[in-house]
């Protein structure tokens, strides 16, 4: 049995203490012994890292407790969750690829179904590894697409999502973008993605009764989860690596109406209200790049996120980053609408949160209402601009509040 | 059980914008058992032989011999028949006018189909059409006969009006296969090539009366050794491409391209007979949309079906590059079938050149089927080449006629042209 993480809320595990028991072989889901480095199954080769379907449940079980309760000690712990994950093994040069669904997916290119040797057998396109294309869909409401694109030869976004199966409750989005110019950087992106969203699985803290100790103590638990996802990154990376693994972070957590993001790099999070509810889309993020800079000094943003420097970011997790604190920020949402978190694959296409809204709302009536089947569509509007780049679109859908 | 298994050997990384793939697929048999044993029903075999009056007396004598001995090679339970052919067709064995045109092989039926061949007598035309219906008639009233197989002896040219005997092999293709064989210089090549083409079998020439026999006998061994009785060849190909053409390239050139029947809209079958224990080359072109520098793309599937099973698959990949060094390199084994091919048809166009006197392009054609034989290696090619032409250069291809050329050796040239070699691989 391979899921995606937590991907079936209705059925927690017994016991969600011991992830690693539940290591199973990515190809063909046999029982893994955990130094197994081939599947005694079918002979093929697991990375020490391969996705356990016994972690993520340990993981769905573990913010189902956060939801009800404050974690007991003893309990499922974000580090227990890591024994084989790519986190505390960082296995060089080998793409970990996520659990793959049971089943095959239809083609990602036609939407035809995949032949037993991986290829369409409409339009002949290769079905993608895990690593270059996974889904997530932690709850109903909560779904995220990550995708290698069309022009880079591999995935070096990555994305870790966790939600409660009640709609509205608290959801977490987690996307980093690894940088192509550094060696290792779709392992690093991962594994930094899942340590986020391990720590972020805490709810965030209240502070001492005031917005300011509120607000001061979020940007701290925001601040721990970088760092978190920073060591992650740095332990992927080979100790003599010339050009060591480097990603963008951006991190929204919802928790009934309070939506607060970070983010270090041009990774964005978007609040897209329904057309007719209250306020505008917006950008809630602030992009660490070249672009914003040239935005800050008067430049119009098209010509800004045009221009030749645009996408150097000045800000990025990685052994050689200069500055890991994030820029954080809240929101109180007051009607329905869409949180969605992404990286530049997505918003290059569609960058003005005005933009970005038409291209959602458009989808939607398209037919792709549900938060899974949205996120496919915004992936393939993407790959229909060009692709240029790899695509990650996670979504959070919001209802109104009941009156 | 037969088991099937596929190779592929092509250079699947295309340049920026490139849209043709070439591919060769070697398709290998084992454990096929022998004919009529294997569970798909039992096989038949019809003997067709010439005895129209142009058959001398010395000649008739060894079709008889050499039929006779066909007759011991096919094996007991195997359903048969003889047709005598002149410009009518003759059921010599078995002696019925109605019902079962053929019979069970055992000892008894075996003892009376070679009395009947001594009763043979050569007199009459030539009307080859006639010949290939009976068999087709016969055939048709065996339902539980799969695998059918017949083997075609002449001597003499086809002498029916023009388009008959392209009627009879429509209504023969398709239903039963056929090994052909020339006796003597009188017949014609291309003719009888029509026939063993589309019915799935060779074509060769038997020089001399005293080869007959031995000939015979190793063709029906052959068909007797085909236990899988028939199998098809198909090529899937994605949405919007194209097939620019399929040919088996190996033991023999057979153009496979218009013989396509849908599978369905994606995938086409083409059909390949009976198998034995071998390996045929295919060589597959296939023309996809261009993609993107490195995107990978299927181009084709492979696979041959037994029935509506398929048993084996190849897989024919396509991707794009910008890595000169990865996408100018030409694979070996689709070079070498490429030249192969060429080779068959130079030397079938130069004969052809030849023989209506145009002695500049029979040189030119001849020429350059003397270098690619040397290029590919193909010394049966090269051999038989020699005893056409004088060779001055053989790298650069340039050859005189020669004078006096036995008619012998012409069509042994010509029968052959379409043999291939293998390369190692």
């Amino acid at each position: 049995m391979t899921q995606t993480p937590g991907q079936d809320p209705a059925h927690p595990p017994a016991s969600p203490g011991a992830p690693a028991a539940g290591r199973a072989c990515p190809h063909c889901g046999a029982a893994l012994d955990p130094a197994a480095r081939f599947c005694e199954g079918c002979g093929q080769a697991v990375t020490a890292g391969a996705a356990a379907p016994g972690s993520s449940a340990a993981a769905q079980a573990a913010i189902a407790s956060t939801a009800t309760g404050p974690t007991v000690a003893g309990e499922a712990s974000p580090g227990d969750d890591l024994g084989h994950s790519p986190i505390s093994a960082p296995t060089h040069l080998t793409p970990v690829a996520p659990a793959p669904p049971a089943g095959r997916r239809p083609c990602t290119a036609c939407g035809g179904q995949v032949g037993p040797d991986l290829y369409c057998e409409q339009c002949g396109t290769k079905a993608p590894t895990e690593r270059d294309h996974f889904r997530e869909e932690p709850a109903g409401w909560v779904a995220g697409v990550c995708d290698r694109g069309i022009a880079h030869h591999r995935n070096e976004d990555a994305m870790a999502l966790a939600a409660t199966p009640v709609p509205g409750e608290r959801a977490v989005l987690v996307v980093l973008d690894g940088v192509s110019s550094s060696i290792d950087s779709d392992v690093a992106s991962l594994a930094g993605a899942r340590a986020a969203r391990e720590v972020l699985r805490q709810r965030l803290p209240q502070g001492m009764g005031t917005p300011e100790s509120r607000a001061a103590a979020v940007a701290k638990a925001f601040g721990d989860t970088v760092v978190a996802a920073n060591e992650a990154v740095v332990a992927a990376t080979a100790p003599d690596s010339p050009n060591p693994a480097s990603a963008t972070f951006v991190a929204a957590v919802l928790e009934g109406r309070r939506l607060a993001f970070a983010n270090v790099g041009d990774s964005r999070a978007y609040w897209l209200p329904d057309p007719g509810q209250p306020g505008e889309p917006v950008q809630l993020t602030v992009d660490d790049s070249g672009a914003q800079a040239q935005i800050e000094a008067g430049v119009p943003r098209e010509q800004a996120e045009t221009s030749t420097h645009a996408h150097a970011i000045t800000k990025w997790l990685g052994r050689d980053s200069p500055d890991l604190t994030p820029r954080v920020g809240e929101l109180e949402l007051s009607g329905s609408g869409w949180v969605l978190v992404c990286s530049d694959g997505l918003w290059n296409y569609a960058s003005e949160p005005t933009a970005i809204a038409e291209v959602v709302v458009r989808e939607q009536e398209a037919g792709a209402t549900d938060p899974a089947a949205l996120a496919l569509a915004l992936v393939r509007f993407a790959n229909d601009c060009g692709g240029r780049d790899n695509i990650t679109a996670t979504l959070a859908r919001v209802d109104a509040p009941v009156a | 059980m037969a088991e099937f298994t596929a190779a592929v050997y092509q250079n699947e990384y295309l340049p920026d914008g490139g849209t043709d793939v070439n591919a060769i697929v070697t398709v290998t048999c084992t454990g096929a058992g022998v004919a009529g044993k294997t569970g798909s029903g039992s096989a038949g075999e019809i003997i067709i032989v010439d005895t129209s009056g142009s058959m001398g007396t010395e000649t008739m004598a060894a079709a008889r011999k050499a039929a006779k001995a066909a007759v011991n090679e096919i094996l007991d339970g195997t359903m048969f028949a003889i047709i005598a052919g002149s410009d009518r067709a003759a059921l010599a064995y078995p002696r019925v006018t109605s019902g079962p045109g053929l019979v069970a092989m055992d000892s008894g039926t075996r003892a009376e189909a070679l009395r009947s061949i001594d009763q043979f007598v050569a007199s009459g035309g030539t009307a080859m059409s006639t010949w290939l219906d009976l068999a087709v008639t016969l055939f048709g009233s065996v339902p539980q006969v799969r695998q059918k197989h017949a083997i075609l002896l002449t001597d003499g040219e086809n002498r029916e009006d023009a388009g008959k005997l392209d009627a009879a092999i429509r209504r023969a293709t398709g239903v039963f296969q056929c090994d052909c064989r020339g006796a003597g210089t009188d017949w014609v090549v291309e003719e009888v090539r029509r026939i063993a083409t589309a019915l799935l079998g060779t074509v060769d020439i038997i020089p001399s009366a005293e080869q007959m026999q031995t000939q015979f006998q190793q063709i029906m061994q052959k068909a007797m050794s085909r236990g899988v009785a028939d199998a098809q060849l198909r090529v899937w190909t994605p949405q919007g491409a194209q097939v620019l053409f399929v040919r088996q390239v190996a033991p023999t050139v057979e153009d496979l391209t218009s013989r396509r029947t849908e599978v369905n809209p994606l995938t086409g079958g083409y059909p390949t007979g009976a198998w034995s224990d071998e390996s045929r080359d295919y060589h597959v072109a296939v023309r996809v949309a261009a993609k993107a520098i490195g995107q990978e793309q299927l181009a084709a599937r492979v696979q041959l079906a037994l029935g509506d099973d398929v048993v084996c698959q190849g897989l024919v990949k396509a991707t794009w590059s910008n890595d000169s060094g990865q996408t100018t390199r030409i694979d070996p084994q689709v070079a070498h079938y490429t030249g192969q091919t060429e080779l068959a048809s130079m030397i079938q166009e130069g004969l052809a050149a030849k023989a209506q006197g145009d002695e500049a392009t029979a040189t030119t054609k001849l020429g350059r089927a003397v270098q690619l034989a040397a290029e590919t290696g193909n010394e049966e090619a090269t051999s038989k080449l020699r005893k056409v032409v004088d060779v001055e250069n053989e790298a650069e291809g340039t050859v005189r006629l020669k004078r006096a050329v036995d008619k012998v050796d012409e069509m042994a040239l010509d029968t052959a042209s379409t043999k291939t070699t293998r390369i190692k691989k």
